[in-house]
């Protein structure tokens, strides 16, 4: 099914006023505080909820690879929003919303928050967005799939999993023939 | 402004943080963007002793400045941070942004327009000037400034010599590239900028040599409106921002001449905000991308195909030029550094942590395809641009058979297993797979799409009903007002297009340094 991504995002932000703002006040309590600065551009409620996609998203196959808190994924996600523009921004907040808030009910007919879920059935929240008959649905996921990414691989230590050796810095650099500054009269 | 170190002038880049409140400029002629036609722009006017400045929305950034990492240069290098979207989400679109343009992080493959393109663009759209005899000087110039060769078989990496190899089993045409590179050391980071200086690039070549010359560059000023009166364009309305992106100054450029030169997508939409003469709506429309999917090869022994050159090789046995042609992709590697490849892996969760421990025996190639879908750039909220794109079933089936196409190739190459990365993934072990493979699945939202190659979106021809500039590059119904970047296509290239774009903004110089003359 494709649906203009400014219809379906609409329709994201109208269920979640239509269909329960005032639910959506109630479940907005009880959310953990943040650890660390107070995120830029994530609420709490929104700060939890990619902390919990990000743990999924990024689930080692064994012990040893860190974990997405390890590398503080949502903290990056965090500063990466706070410098989107304003019309994305304002995009991936209600997508995360409605991720939260309906994505479960959608899914799994639960009524709960995707950060009350178990391990299991956000696996399956997740999935389910990754494979949805809504197009825009699937774009969103991959988005916010390829941010979270972009927050753990960012990190060394997660190097060693893919033999991955990093930057290869270190060598001499030429002389550059610009330099910066000095407006002219 | 200038002095001498090292034997090679310093010039100097304006920054916006340096403007403040009003600011005028009144100049012979103003180049909005400053990549391959940009920057070309500037020299030539530069160089024909006209005063010229170049408006640059992005910054301005030097080899010192990168750093290697995915997650800093995407947003320092690309528009919209690196998260350029189609509208609807289904094609990542990547494009340049600072001084350089998509020069600076591009993998610098050179190669003229093919002469069929070429051809078509007189008979069918009505172009004159621009067929393979007449643009070969202007090519000539180009690969001379930019020092373009062919890309020695030692620079070969293993990821490229899996599609030779594939190529040369199935008996498929495929043949070395050329690049604009000198000193390359080989480290497989060209999307992020080279640290090591070794790109000949517009950033690197045509900027300083204008400057050099007495042109101008303002980095961080965005154009945000063409002026115009009387049928002529007047000049340019642009903001400056310091580096964190707020507003600081406005600037005024009064100008005789104005080049766009900001990309098919920022020149359009600087266009379409301005509300210039649009009589027949042509503004923004026909935009082509080169939109294209890849495929991994999972290789018993190691690829590490992240290190040394990205691309020198080519398969061109499903490419096309006839319009309409059911085999219209062109088959190159493309593979990419840790983040990039998690994001075009299938799944997440440890699965995807299981196939990313695979990283070193990958082989990705990508179809990129010769499209004759018509998009559109329009604005929306602030004027930002826009990009609608929807993939018509036959470019759809033409990128279906590219995918195949490179299964192929990595089969013949040795490939134990190919995965094509849909939602779900498609796993072939054994190329008989491929034999009435339903192909259905290869489409977009349903494999990750991605486009690097813009243009369309101002096109040039004869005829004002279906086109926006004239050959000369100069618009329809205002005068002084050009064109110089791949905005000016009037379909897509089926290759790397920036040699093209060099070369045309070359090739209209004269009439863009004439009309600056006045």
């Amino acid at each position: 099914m494709s649906l203009s991504r400014r219809r379906v995002l609409e329709a994201f932000g109208a269920a979640l006023v239509a269909g329960g703002v005032g639910l959506a006040f109630v479940r907005s309590r009880g959310y953990p505080a943040v650890p660390g600065p107070a995120p830029s551009a994530l609420d709490r409620s929104r700060y939890a909820l990619v902390r919990a996609v990000a743990a999924r998203v990024c689930a080692p196959d064994a012990a040893g690879p860190p974990s997405a808190d390890d590398v503080d994924v949502a903290g990056f996600v965090d500063a990466y929003v706070s410098k989107m523009a304003g019309p994305q921004r304002g995009d991936l907040l209600k997508f995360l919303d409605f991720i939260e808030q309906l994505a479960p009910a959608m899914t799994l007919r639960a009524a709960s928050r995707f950060t009350r879920l178990s391990a299991g059935d956000q696996d399956r929240v997740l999935a389910a967005l990754e494979a949805s008959e809504v197009d825009l649905l699937r774009g969103g996921f991959a988005g916010l799939k390829a941010l979270v990414f972009m927050g753990y691989y960012r990190d060394p230590r997660t190097w060693s999993v893919l033999g991955y050796e990093g930057p290869s810095l270190g060598r001499t650099v030429p002389p550059w023939p610009m330099r910066v500054g000095g407006v002219p009269t | 402004m200038a002095d001498a170190r090292g034997g090679r002038a310093h010039v100097t880049v304006v920054l916006g943080r340096e403007l403040h409140g009003e600011v005028r400029l009144d100049v012979d002629a103003v180049v909005v963007g400053t990549g391959a036609g940009g920057a070309m722009a500037l020299r030539e006017l530069a160089r024909a002793g006209l005063s010229v400045i170049a408006l640059e929305e992005g910054g301005f950034h030097q080899p010192k400045d990168f750093n290697q990492r995915e997650e800093q240069m995407l947003a320092m290098l690309f528009a919209d941070r690196g998260g350029r979207v189609t509208e609807d989400l289904a094609i990542r679109v990547l494009q340049g942004r600072g001084v350089g343009g998509s020069t600076v992080h591009n993998t610098n493959l050179c190669k003229r327009a093919p002469s069929e393109v070429l051809d078509a663009w007189a008979e069918r759209h009505g172009v004159e000037g621009v067929r393979p005899a007449e643009l070969a000087a202007s090519y000539e110039v180009v690969e001379r400034d930019l020092r373009v060769s062919e890309i020695p078989a030692s620079m070969v990496n293993a990821n490229n010599d899996v599609l030779r190899r594939g190529a040369a089993a199935l008996g498929w045409r495929h043949g070395p590239l050329k690049h604009n590179r000198v000193g390359c050391q080989g480290s497989g980071f060209c999307e992020l900028g080279c640290v090591y200086d070794a790109k000949q690039n517009a950033l690197k070549v045509l900027v300083p040599e204008a400057l050099a010359a007495g042109g101008r560059v303002y980095a961080d000023v965005e154009a945000r409106a063409i002026r115009s009166a009387g049928g002529r364009v007047t000049g340019i309305d642009a903001i400056a921002r310091d580096g964190e992106g707020r507003r600081i100054a406005d600037v005024t450029v009064r100008a005789r001449v104005v080049v766009l030169a900001a990309s098919a997508v920022g020149s359009a939409a600087l266009l379409a905000r301005s509300g210039a003469p649009d009589p027949y709506a042509q503004v923004g429309r026909r935009l082509r991308m080169h939109p294209g999917a890849v495929v991994a090869g999972t290789f018993a022994g190691e690829v590490a195909a992240h290190l040394g050159v990205p691309q020198s090789w080519e398969c061109t046995e499903l490419l096309d030029f006839s319009p309409g042609a059911e085999q219209r992709t062109w088959i190159v590697p493309a593979f990419a550094h840790p983040i990039g490849t998690a994001a075009t892996l299938p799944g997440f969760g440890a699965a995807h942590m299981t196939a990313m421990r695979g990283y070193r025996h990958l082989a990705v190639l990508t179809a990129m395809l010769h499209d004759e879908t018509e998009g559109r750039v329009v604005t929306g909220a602030g004027g930002a641009p826009v990009l609608r794109y929807v993939m018509s079933e036959a470019d759809r089936a033409s990128l279906a058979r590219g995918v195949v196409g490179c299964a192929r190739l990595l089969f013949a190459a040795g490939a134990r297993e190919v995965t094509i990365p849909a939602i779900p993934p498609v796993v072939l072990r054994d190329a008989r797979a491929l034999e009435g493979l339903d192909t259905s699945f290869v489409r977009p939202y349903s494999v990750p799409l991605s486009a690097v190659h813009p243009m369309g979106t101002l096109r040039m021809g004869r005829d004002p009903r279906v086109s926006v500039v004239s050959s000369t590059g100069e618009h329809h119904h205002v005068r002084g007002l050009f064109v110089a970047d791949g905005s000016l296509f009037p379909t897509s290239l089926g290759g790397p297009p920036q040699l093209t774009i060099y070369a045309l903004s070359h090739h209209l110089s004269r009439h863009y340094v004439a009309a600056a003359r006045g």
